[in-house]
């Protein structure tokens, strides 16, 4: 009939289970005070693989039109774009912008 | 091919099929427009904390961490309940499917109550964005910049908090008028989308406000 993605209950619950200990995880790693930067690292990474989690099972784009994933995968890109690029100007400034 | 008597198939689709699927890439760009959205202020966030590590490590600390964990968690049982009610449309259960949405509302209302109680602190502290703002706790010539940031994140995020209610609840009202089934329920699955991005938001603005310390 339809060819939508069935979704599976023991996935999704599997998933929101999944988030929680990464949430846990991150305070956790968060109280035991890692020396910078290797802190910022490790809690990006657990935010990314939460994130990962998310858009893979929640928003289904793992069985998803290969379109928008390409989409979402732009979206990620550009915004490393806009921040790198952005970066290259503010990082090697002699003197912060007066009033920034 | 037969003409269809689906009532929910506009005339300019072959079938229900790919209306659906057109549906959900206008979501994904519209979606793809709001991670941008918000990226501006994460480009931002990210240039201050290259300028300003110390900053953001001191001003961290008037961050209530457990009020954002609570947060978290809020927000992850939110979108699980967003993905179950979709789930129950697809098994064709009207009952649970607005309960899951209902659970969904719930947690939202929730969250902006936490986040009334974090803001309303601040703002009893004399923490505004901006040049409103008056704390001396922060010894810090930049203090205000980092509050800045923090209430342009979190109240652009709140914002899309509120709006996903009112979206959800208009998505109960037509459940409830039997406008969803399982072979048409495409606006609960284009608005979770959305509501499952402003998890991810908070996901990301969770570690990188309230964890620095």
């Amino acid at each position: 009939m339809n060819g939508h993605h069935q979704l599976s209950l023991k996935v999704l619950l599997g998933t929101a289970l999944a988030l929680g200990v990464l949430t846990i995880l991150t305070v956790s790693v968060a109280k035991i005070h890692i020396p910078s930067p290797f802190n910022i690292v490790v809690a990006i990474a657990i935010a990314v693989v939460k994130a990962y989690l998310v858009v893979m099972y929640f928003m289904n784009l793992k069985n998803d039109k290969k379109f928008n994933l390409l989409s979402f995968g732009f979206s990620i890109l550009f915004l490393l774009i806009l921040v790198g690029l952005t970066m290259l100007d503010t990082m090697f400034r002699v003197e912060v912008i007066p009033g920034f | 091919m037969a003409h269809s008597s689906n009532s929910t198939l506009a005339h300019h689709f072959v079938d229900s099929e790919q209306q659906f699927d057109a549906s959900k890439m206008g979501m994904w760009i519209f979606l793809v427009t709001e991670i941008l959205f918000f990226g501006g202020l994460f480009a931002t966030y990210i240039i201050y904390r290259a300028w300003y590590p110390d900053l953001y490590i001191m001003a961290s600390s008037q961050l209530d961490t457990s009020m954002g964990a609570i947060n978290t968690g809020i927000l992850i049982l939110s979108s699980l309940t967003m993905a179950l009610s979709i789930w129950a449309a697809q098994h064709n259960d009207r009952k649970k499917t607005t309960i899951f949405l209902a659970v969904t509302i719930i947690c939202a209302i929730s969250f902006m109550i936490i986040k009334y109680f974090e803001y309303t602190h601040k703002f009893h502290l004399g923490i505004f964005p901006g040049a409103n703002y008056t704390f001396t706790g922060i010894d810090h010539v930049k203090a205000p910049q980092f509050f800045s940031i923090y209430f342009m994140m979190t109240g652009l995020h709140g914002i899309h908090v509120i709006i996903g209610i009112g979206l959800i609840s208009w998505l109960i009202f037509k459940n409830q008028k039997q406008a969803f089934n399982s072979s048409y329920y495409t606006p609960i699955e284009i608005i979770g989308l959305y509501w499952h991005v402003v998890d991810i938001i908070w996901i990301f603005l969770f570690p990188l406000l309230y964890l620095i310390d």
